[in-house]
């Protein structure tokens, strides 16, 4: 027996030495607020949070981005740190950052956690909402001293909003169907950003509300929805032309929904309207134009 | 001298409301070859589990050298009896050197290593059971004669007083079977090892054994020497069939007699009818 | 192997295959997808302040990887050798009775009730990934021996029962659940090494090399018990006592594996194997050299899946199946003939 007494003494010995030389250095949190002086090498984690930093006029600053992060122009010329879903944390450190940005979903928020573990400043923001893009702006711009060029941001496309929002009225509100994929059928539901969009642009979502944020619907559904237009968004911006005939071919069965008798259905470019960023104002307009056409007829 | 193994008014059943074995009483001193021979189902093999301490008795009690099978440790009972089964299976691939070695596990040190007395052990057991020949190879690529005696070899590096043996000759040739006997009776002899062997061959029996246990159906059994156990009459009572007994020399032996035997008149002998 | 095990044969070989596992690790923790000298990781070390990003990757990111892959490689090989062991059957791993379904249980569960609170630092699906997987083997121990005493096909078949039952209520709880939690749970699921703190990792290595020692202890017993439990206790073996340690110890260090990095499936499996094919079935060989070798392969199948589609990376569990799978079928076709328990 004796072999085993010492099997759990030597084993007690293990576990107090861990905690005498380990224990102490758990603590490394910093706490989220982030000093102004500190941003001078920023990574960014996501296209919009890409987008922001740039129209704050942080481009100088900015050390890496992900493989997406594709607007403005300049964005695709810094050097890469993985993809928004699988970011690279030996290529994030490479960067040397002193200030990462990243979105508030789990990948990206266990992302942030581990950074931070290893000691560096991470800023997690969620952008899930139009208000909530709002407050994003405002935070970074206070994280990175850029208040007042964040406050002109935000009031820049608050008045563009508010001018559309006159322009489209608040009345005959177009149901609207947001296609995000044909084969299965998916759409946007009620509860996302694309649906705040939509009505910022004057339309109503033709699906009530749903349990998941894009479901896959049927054909009842489709029917049953009513719908007067059909967007369907884009990632290939390339000959939206020929896109949008190729749609037209394939609603052609569901002849007795609205949109698709009246030919309204539309195909536009996507990289504006599935992200929610500081283009936020181009993606309205581009929904707009295609829920009432006649007031952009110029 | 006293006995090393006593068995008194044992009684057990695999239910409350079936027994199998029913008041068994008797006694083997040490140094003793008893075989235990009986109909299919009269508990032969239960005997045996319960005197090595795998079952336990519904009520009377099982003494192995003046002590309870209870009282022992599973450890310190392994000191003491070994046993033979009638069937292993081997699972993974052992060799037969490590098989027979494995007897040595109540003996290792305390980082479970064998000593050289072990390993002495082990060669003259694989020499005795003439298992040396093939010791590197796997237990499996042997024959099953090959294997029963790769287990006898193990059972007997384990160096205890008792050896008890489930069947031992059942896959044997004549030429092993004997072969096993005399290796047994050798072990009688020279070490005073008991040996306690369930077998179907009661004429191989009758030759090497110094007790009998010629156990029946209802427990009807009867303890002796194999003389005075094995008698034409006796046989047909317990086993339910005619026998043919015959003589060479001094000692008998017995052949059943089936429906379609051959005639049977034959030197030295009548048939019993 | 031919010939007889040793004590000295056995050190050499431990002492060889832990010289072959440093060196594995060393090598594997220059490999990846930033480029690290050497030099500037030497000069970083004790210098605080200084931005030193050669350093941090080499000791904050691939260090803590590459140790967690070996302890977790580890486990689950000489998990792997118990399980088969006690069960008497070539084909167990550690999960057959149930602790993979009850980790994962744990997890996902965890992750829908949407806890914010932190253990030693971590998220709390660790530690409910590590309650589950006890807590599972508990309960399948239990209704095996429902069964009758430590009879081993009970405990299969309450394995095998408890594996679904709980595998259906997985599926039931991910419909249910939140598209972003679904996705954290699958990514758990398939196993995946992120690096922990020191502290995490000294508890872990500490108790899986003590749960290691444990069944090295009972080896020689687990050798008996490969004959079947008649065999074993004539040979002075208490069953009773070796079944209750290693099926403790084996769910135990699982348990720690699964919770530090999900489910990885096939180093249970096939390293055993490997390790009884090359070196012989003798416990007191199999389990340090299992455990060795186990450490190597789930290490070098981590770099491969760190660096195989940079910069996304293949979670490690994958690269285990993919890599493991055929692996078994070559072993199986090869040594299928030879091997007397495979007829």
């Amino acid at each position: 027996m004796s072999k085993w007494c010492w099997l759990f003494l030597i084993m007690l010995c293990w576990i107090g030495a861990g905690f005498a030389f380990f224990g102490r250095q758990e603590k490394q949190n910093r706490n989220s607020s982030v000093l102004p002086g500190q941003a001078d090498r920023i990574v960014s984690m996501a296209p919009n949070l890409t987008e922001i930093l740039f129209a704050l006029g942080l481009e100088d600053k900015i050390v890496a981005v992900t493989l997406h992060c594709n607007y403005p122009p300049a964005a695709a010329g810094k050097p890469k740190i993985g993809t928004f879903w699988q970011p690279n944390i030996e290529a994030v450190i490479a960067a040397k950052p002193t200030l990462v940005v990243t979105l508030g979903f789990e990948q990206q928020k266990n992302l942030a956690e581990r950074l931070r573990r290893i000691g560096y400043n991470c800023l997690t923001i969620n952008i899930e909402k139009v208000s909530e893009l709002f407050e994003a702006i405002d935070r970074i711009g206070t994280a990175t001293g850029k208040q007042r060029e964040a406050n002109q941001l935000v009031s820049g496309i608050q008045k563009k909003l508010n001018g559309l929002t006159a322009l489209v009225g608040t009345r005959d509100k177009v149901r609207v169907l947001w296609v995000v994929q044909r084969e299965p059928l998916r759409v946007a539901g009620r509860d996302t950003f694309v649906n705040e969009m939509i009505e910022l642009a004057g339309g109503e979502n033709a699906i009530g509300p749903t349990v998941y944020k894009y479901p896959p619907i049927g054909a009842e559904q489709v029917i049953a929805s009513g719908a007067e237009v059909i967007i369907e968004p884009s990632m290939t911006p390339e000959d939206l032309v020929a896109q949008r005939d190729k749609a037209f071919q394939c609603w052609n069965r569901f002849e007795n929904v609205p949109a698709v008798f009246n030919k309204r259905i539309y195909v536009i470019n996507g990289d504006v309207v599935s992200r929610l960023g500081p283009r936020l104002y181009e993606g309205v307009e581009s929904i707009a134009r295609c829920l009432r056409p006649e007031l952009f007829a110029d | 001298m006293s006995a090393i193994i006593e068995v008194e008014n044992l009684s057990f059943g695999y239910t409350p409301q079936s027994m199998v074995l029913r008041d068994i009483s008797f006694e083997v001193m040490p140094g003793t070859f008893l075989a235990i021979a009986g109909p299919n189902g009269a508990g032969k093999s239960t005997l045996l589990n319960l005197l090595c301490g795998l079952l336990s008795p519904r009520s009377g009690t099982i003494r192995i050298d003046a002590a309870p099978v209870e009282s022992y440790s599973t450890e310190a009972l392994a000191k003491k009896v070994a046993v033979v089964w009638q069937e292993s299976m081997p699972v993974f691939g052992f060799s037969v050197i490590d098989t027979v070695m494995m007897a040595r596990t109540p003996y290792y040190g305390p980082m479970g290593f064998e000593s050289e007395a072990d390993r002495e052990m082990v060669a003259e057991a694989l020499e005795a059971t003439d298992t040396a020949g093939f010791a590197l190879r796997p237990l499996g690529s042997l024959s099953a004669g090959e294997r029963q005696r790769v287990f006898i070899a193990r059972a007997m590096a384990q160096n205890t007083p008792i050896l008890l043996l489930d069947e031992p000759t059942n896959f044997l040739d004549l030429k092993h079977q004997v072969g096993i006997y005399d290796l047994l009776k050798a072990a009688q002899l020279q070490i005073g090892k008991t040996i306690v062997a369930v077998t179907h061959d009661i004429n191989l029996a009758a030759q090497y054994c110094d007790a009998t246990l010629l156990l029946g159906a209802d427990s009807d059994y009867q303890y002796g020497s194999a003389k005075d156990v094995f008698s034409a009459e006796q046989i047909t009572r317990v086993f339910g069939v005619k026998v043919f007994t015959g003589k060479v020399g001094k000692e008998k032996f017995f052949i059943p007699l089936g429906k379609f035997a051959k005639d049977n008149g034959e030197i030295g002998a009548s048939p019993n009818s | 192997m031919n010939g007889q095990l040793t004590a000295k044969k056995l050190a050499v070989r431990t002492a060889s295959g832990l010289i072959a596992l440093i060196t594995v690790m060393a090598v594997c923790s220059l490999i990846g997808t930033e480029k690290v000298s050497l030099k500037a990781v030497v000069d970083g070390i004790g210098l605080q302040g200084a931005v030193n990003p050669d350093y941090e990757i080499f000791v904050r990111v691939r260090m803590p990887r590459i140790f967690l892959a070996a302890i977790v490689g580890a486990a689950l090989a000489c998990s792997g050798v118990v399980c088969q062991a006690l069960l008497r059957n070539p084909l167990a791993d550690p999960y057959i009775l149930g602790i993979s379904s009850g980790a994962g249980l744990g997890a996902i569960i965890a992750v829908i009730s949407g806890l914010n609170w932190t253990f030693l630092g971590r998220s709390p699906i660790a530690l409910f990934a590590f309650i589950g997987a006890i807590g599972t083997v508990w309960l399948v121990w239990f209704l095996g021996r429902l069964t009758g005493k430590f009879h081993i096909t009970g405990l299969l078949l309450a394995g095998v029962v408890v594996n679904t039952f709980f595998s259906a209520l997985i599926m039931f709880l991910t419909l249910v659940a939140k598209s972003q939690q679904v996705y954290a749970t699958i990514f758990w699921l398939m196993g995946n090494m992120i690096e922990e703190d020191f502290l995490v990792l000294w508890l872990g290595a500490g108790c899986v090399v003590a749960g290691m020692l444990a069944l090295f202890y009972i080896a020689p017993q687990l050798n008996a018990l490969s004959f079947g439990e008649n065999d074993a206790r004539s040979m002075g073996v208490n069953t009773a006592r070796t079944h209750i340690i290693a099926f403790g110890v084996a769910a135990f260090i699982t348990a720690i594996a699964v919770s530090l990095s999900g489910l990885v499936g096939f180093v249970g499996l096939v390293v055993p194997h490997a390790v009884r094919l090359i070196f012989g079935p003798d416990h007191r060989q199999l389990l340090p050299l299992s455990g060795i070798i186990g450490a190597i392969f789930l290490v070098v199948a981590d770099t491969f899946g760190r660096i195989v589609v940079a910069p996304a990376q293949l979670p490690v569990g994958v690269v285990t199946a993919i890599v493991g799978g055929p692996f078994f079928l070559v072993l199986l076709i090869k040594y299928g003939r030879k091997v007397s328990w495979l007829k």
